[in-house]
């Protein structure tokens, strides 16, 4: 029997020791996601889309409060955003049948483009007699939160371009911000309501569209 | 009187015949027949009107006769067509005959004739109006006829339907006046023609039989005459709504169509296009609606639509409605909302609610996103609870009342721009009422029942009043002296007070038994002064008794009392044979050792006391010795406890050993006596002062003490560990109280005059008793002995606290005061 003791000791010690082991690679497979993991690819990604879609939500959120939509908006004549001249699906079906690169290299185009107007529109805010103080503070808030969305949609690229999730070949993208830069100037002149306008319909399009993203890369995570 | 009534009668007769005969009322007036009237030819009725009735009641009776008789008749019927006619009904209605009609009034004086009336009943016909009256347009070769219908008036039943009517029409513009009346014939139509376009025309019909009478004029029907020129009315868009996110339709409704046939076309024009689209189906949505599907539908655009209605006399186009698709989108209600209660053991059920997004609305694909939205309320409630859930497609809900009965609703939203669905159907859950309404009701009673109670004990309590308070906080006791005038006392009558007391004459007697004495503790001046003199003695016995009870409590306690009484049971036993070092060693902790030896100090009076009353009335002493055999007792103890003779103990000791001579005291106390007198001669170390006390004890057996003043002494009761107090009151003040120092002073209070409040002892002085210094000084002596003796722990005497041993003897508990009888001498 006291032969017996040690045996019995080392047993549990040993499977001890084997679950510590098996405990250990298990959080290290889920900290470092190994590349054959794909599982553990999607959900960081997954995470990394949940966060910029709440973040623009947060944007859409922010303009309804404080820019609320008018109601004669939708009926005012000659209304022209700097971005509709970009060729954006407008429907469920063609934004998803559109390729998984284009579509977002389309949403960093619209928040590329929306860089330099929203910039503009709060460094000249004396300009700005539509608008009361306190929306132009906002304003310059829903600024900031457009470069943190741009930021944010930027990092998920580069997560999906690592993970071959999408091509690297997010060709144009220069000579889109170029564009970019020339429609902007077009944009500097439009008037409040109309720049609010153009910018609530882009933030929603941005949403809609890394919904789509977001859900036809991942289609089984709360799609 | 009679004669009288008599003769006056036929004046008032004459009086009032000449009154009638002057107005001329005697007879009725003529009634005259107002008319005969036939609704359809086969009846008829006949009114008349009543003329004056001359004061009297008048009969009226129709009489006809018919031309071809000679026969006169009266009304058949003079109650169907109401008062003041008759009604002929078929088989007294003959056509194409003429009926000869008078009404006769008829009184008491005589009657009066209406003029006859002939009548024809063809030609008295007066049917109602004819019915169902409607206009009809018809429109041919550009030129509008307007169709009039309508339907014979209702004939009672049972007549036959072989009449023809004559109708006539009439018509006019509303706004004006002056009505067309056209003949029509015995047609129940009729077509109007060249009516003016564009004006609204109101119409209406009458009929007639043969010779009667028009009826009257049917209820107005109106029509209006559509202008037939101008194009159709503006249509309004009514609203955009897309269901999915995907598709939307837009309705509109129609304005007039200006009588023509009317097309409707929907037109559109998309944000940043020129060109101009028409519908493309007007069909999926139903009639004034247009459906864009998918290929149609863009979205972040902004769709112009107009409306445009077209017959042959023009087109209007409505106004323009703007749509971005983005904000239209309201989905259809949640479907397959489902309610579960969920019971887990040990904890509250819960409602767990499920629902899922309606089927039109593609959510997995991302495009739309649904928000929740659920309400709830009680069944019987008015307000809705609304809770936002969300995009969760569950709910569980913690907080519901148990025992209702909840509708629950639930509607979806897109999750930024759009408008909340419809609401789903309702549905009910019936929440099982737990334990807690029994719980309510063990609570509601409980609550019931205390307060209750509160209320009794407050009632009690105000009804008992003093005695409840009493009772729960007793009072401290006053001195107080049982059944004394206080009024005497005031006065200061002593002896009144004493005979009222009953205890007059010297020397007082048993009888005086009703006086009772359950408690004496006695101190005297001298003993502040001894206390004063050995304040560290005495603070040390007082750390030396552990019995934290107090002396009168414990002595009084009849718990306590058997205890002692063991416990003086065995000690004896002990004693003799035990060393006395040990036994004072072994009753040195003992709790009750002190109980009636409060006043360490007060040697003298007590031993006065004692030897009075054991020497005086040796016959009355035998409680009296009782107490001494407890403070015998106790005192061996303080006594051993000190290293130095317990000369109060021995000298008591030796007392009691004289006065159980005369007792008749249990055994159990003269073993207590034995035993202290085993002590006593243990003890080696007598003192000298013993056997002088004892000597001048055995002296003052025969002498009395005669008290020079009455004064009133109040032993007040003290606690054990103590001093006793023995309050002079004196008469001069009643109200003050002294120490009484009782070897001090002259005065002796050497009589019981009463015990107040079974522990308040009056003493009263002796007046006969004499009261010579010899008494005092030895008194003094010892106690000076006791003092030099360091007796101070000594608890000299136990006087009045009743002893176990009086208990035991079963003997009365009243003292005899004159045990108390100090004699010096």
């Amino acid at each position: 029997r006291a032969r017996g003791r040690p045996q019995e000791r080392g047993s549990p010690a040993g499977a001890a020791a084997l679950w510590l082991l098996w405990l250990v690679s298990r959080a290290a497979a889920r900290a470092a996601c190994p590349p054959g993991d794909t599982g553990c690819r999607l959900l960081s990604v997954s995470d990394l889309f949940d966060r910029v879609i709440r973040h623009s939500g947060r944007i859409h959120a922010e303009l309804e409060k404080h820019f609320p939509p008018r109601g004669n908006e939708l009926g005012r004549p000659a209304r022209k955003c700097h971005t509709s001249r970009m060729a954006t699906p407008k429907g469920k079906e063609l934004a998803q049948n559109l390729p998984r690169e284009e579509l977002t290299h389309l949403i960093l185009k619209l928040l590329q483009a929306w860089k330099e107007p929203l910039s503009h529109f709060n460094q000249h805010i004396e300009h700005h007699q539509e608008l009361s103080d306190d929306s132009l503070s906002k304003a310059k808030q829903i600024s900031n939160m457009v470069h943190e969305l741009k930021t944010g949609v930027e990092k998920v690229t580069e997560k999906m371009q690592s993970m071959g999730i999408i091509s690297n070949s997010l060709n144009g993208m220069a000579s889109s911000e170029a564009a970019g830069l020339s429609i902007s100037n077009e944009a500097n002149l439009m008037s409040d309501s109309d720049f609010i306008h153009c910018f609530r319909r882009d933030s929603n399009k941005v949403q809609s569209y890394l919904k789509i993203l977001k859900c036809r890369i991942m289609p089984e995570n709360s799609c | 009187m009679t004669q009288k009534f008599i003769s006056s009668v036929p004046i008032i007769l004459l009086l009032s015949l000449t009154t009638v005969c002057l107005f001329g009322q005697q007879f009725p007036g003529k009634p005259k027949i107002t008319r005969c009237r036939s609704l359809e030819k086969d009846t008829f009725s006949c009114w008349w009107k009543p003329g004056p009735d001359g004061g009297l009641p008048t009969n009226y009776t129709l009489f006809y006769s018919k031309d071809s008789e000679e026969t006169v008749y009266e009304c058949p019927d003079y109650r169907t067509s109401g008062p003041n006619s008759c009604y002929f009904d078929k088989t007294y209605t003959n056509h194409r005959t003429t009926y000869n009609i008078t009404v006769m009034a008829t009184n008491e004086f005589g009657s009066n004739s209406s003029d006859p009336q002939y009548v024809d009943v063809t030609c008295i016909v007066q049917p109602d109006s004819p019915v169902d009256l409607s206009l009809e347009m018809t429109t041919s070769a550009g030129v509008t006829d307007l169709w009039a219908k309508w339907s014979p008036p209702p004939l009672a039943e049972n007549s036959s339907n072989w009449h023809v009517y004559h109708y006539e029409l009439r018509f006019k513009p509303e706004e004006e006046e002056k009505w067309e009346t056209v003949s029509v014939g015995v047609q129940t139509q009729y077509k109007v023609m060249n009516l003016n376009a564009g004006l609204k025309y109101g119409v209406q019909v009458r009929c007639m039989l043969d010779c009667g009478e028009w009826s009257g004029w049917s209820p107005e029907r109106q029509i209006q005459i559509p202008s037939g020129q101008s194009p159709p009315e503006k249509p309004t868009i009514i609203k955009c709504r897309s269901p999915e996110k995907e598709t939307f339709t837009c309705w509109w409704k129609p304005g007039s169509d200006g009588g023509h046939p009317t097309n409707y076309t929907l037109l559109y024009s998309k944000e940043g296009e020129e060109q101009i689209y028409e519908c493309p189906d007007y069909r999926t949505a139903g009639p004034n609606s247009c459906y864009f599907d998918k290929k149609h539908t863009s979205f972040w655009t902004i769709y112009n639509i107009t409306v445009k209605a077209t017959n042959k006399m023009g087109s209007n186009t409505s106004d323009p409605h703007y749509v971005d698709v983005t904000y239209i989108v309201q989905p259809d209600a949640p479907v397959n909302v489902t309610l579960e209660l969920k019971k887990p053991i040990n904890r509250k059920p819960y409602l767990v609610l499920t629902w899922f997004p309606p089927p039109l609305a593609d959510v997995r694909s991302g495009w739309l996103t649904l928000e929740y939205e659920l309400r709830l309320k009680p069944e019987e409630g008015e307000e809705w609870e609304t809770i936002f859930v969300g995009q969760q497609t569950q709910y569980k809900m913690f907080s519901l009342n148990p025992g209702k009965k909840y509708i629950v609703q639930i509607h979806c939203k897109p999750d930024h721009h759009g408008s909340w669905s419809e609401w789903s159907s309702e549905k009910y859950i019936q929440i099982p009422s737990d334990y807690r309404v029994k719980d309510m009701i063990v609570w509601i009673i409980v609550g019931v029942l205390s307060s209750l109670i509160c209320l009794i004990m407050s009632w009690t309590m105000v009804l008992k009043g003093y005695r409840m308070i009493a009772f729960i906080l007793p009072p401290v006791p006053g001195p107080k002296i049982k059944g004394i005038d206080t009024h005497l006392l005031e006065t200061g009558k002593s002896e009144e007070l004493l005979s009222a007391l009953g205890c007059h004459g010297f020397p007082p007697t048993s009888d005086c038994e009703e006086l009772l004495i359950e408690y004496l503790e006695v101190e005297d001046s001298e003993d502040q002064q001894l206390q004063q003199s050995h304040p560290s003695k005495n603070t040390r016995l007082a750390s030396k008794e552990t019995d934290s009870d107090s002396g009168r409590g414990s002595c009084d306690s009849p718990s306590l009392l058997p205890e002692k009484g063991r416990e003086s049971r065995t000690l004896p036993s002990k004693l003799p044979s035990q060393d006395v070092r040990e036994v004072h060693e072994n009753n040195a902790g003992s709790g009750w050792e002190t109980q009636c030896v409060a006043s360490s100090e007060d040697r003298a009076l007590p031993f006065n006391i004692a030897g009075t009353k054991s020497s005086t009335w040796p016959a009355a002493n035998i409680h009296p010795s009782t107490f001494a055999y407890h403070s015998t007792v106790d005192a061996p103890k303080i006594t051993l406890s000190t290293t130095n003779v317990n000369v109060a103990a021995v000298l008591v000791g030796n007392e009691e050993k004289h006065q159980s001579q005369y007792s008749t005291s249990e055994t159990l106390c003269e073993e207590n006596l034995e035993k202290q007198r085993a002590v006593e001669k243990m003890h080696s170390k007598n003192d000298q002062s013993t056997i002088q006390v004892n000597q001048n004890r055995l002296s003052e057996k025969s002498s009395f003490l005669n008290a020079k003043l009455m004064d009133y002494v109040e032993v007040h009761k003290i606690r054990q560990d103590e001093d006793a107090a023995v309050l002079l009151k004196h008469k001069e003040n009643s109200g003050k109280i002294e120490k009484y120092t009782i070897p001090g002073t002259s005065k002796e209070y050497t009589k019981v005059s009463t015990v107040v409040d079974h522990n308040i002892l009056v003493l009263m002085p002796d007046s006969r008793g004499q009261h010579t210094p010899v008494s005092q000084e030895p008194a003094k002596e010892m106690s000076q002995n006791l003092q030099q003796g360091q007796v101070e722990k000594n608890l000299s005497y136990c006087l009045p606290a009743p002893s176990e041993c009086q208990r035991e003897a079963g003997g009365s508990e009243y003292m005899d005061p004159s045990s108390f009888m100090p004699s010096f001498k």
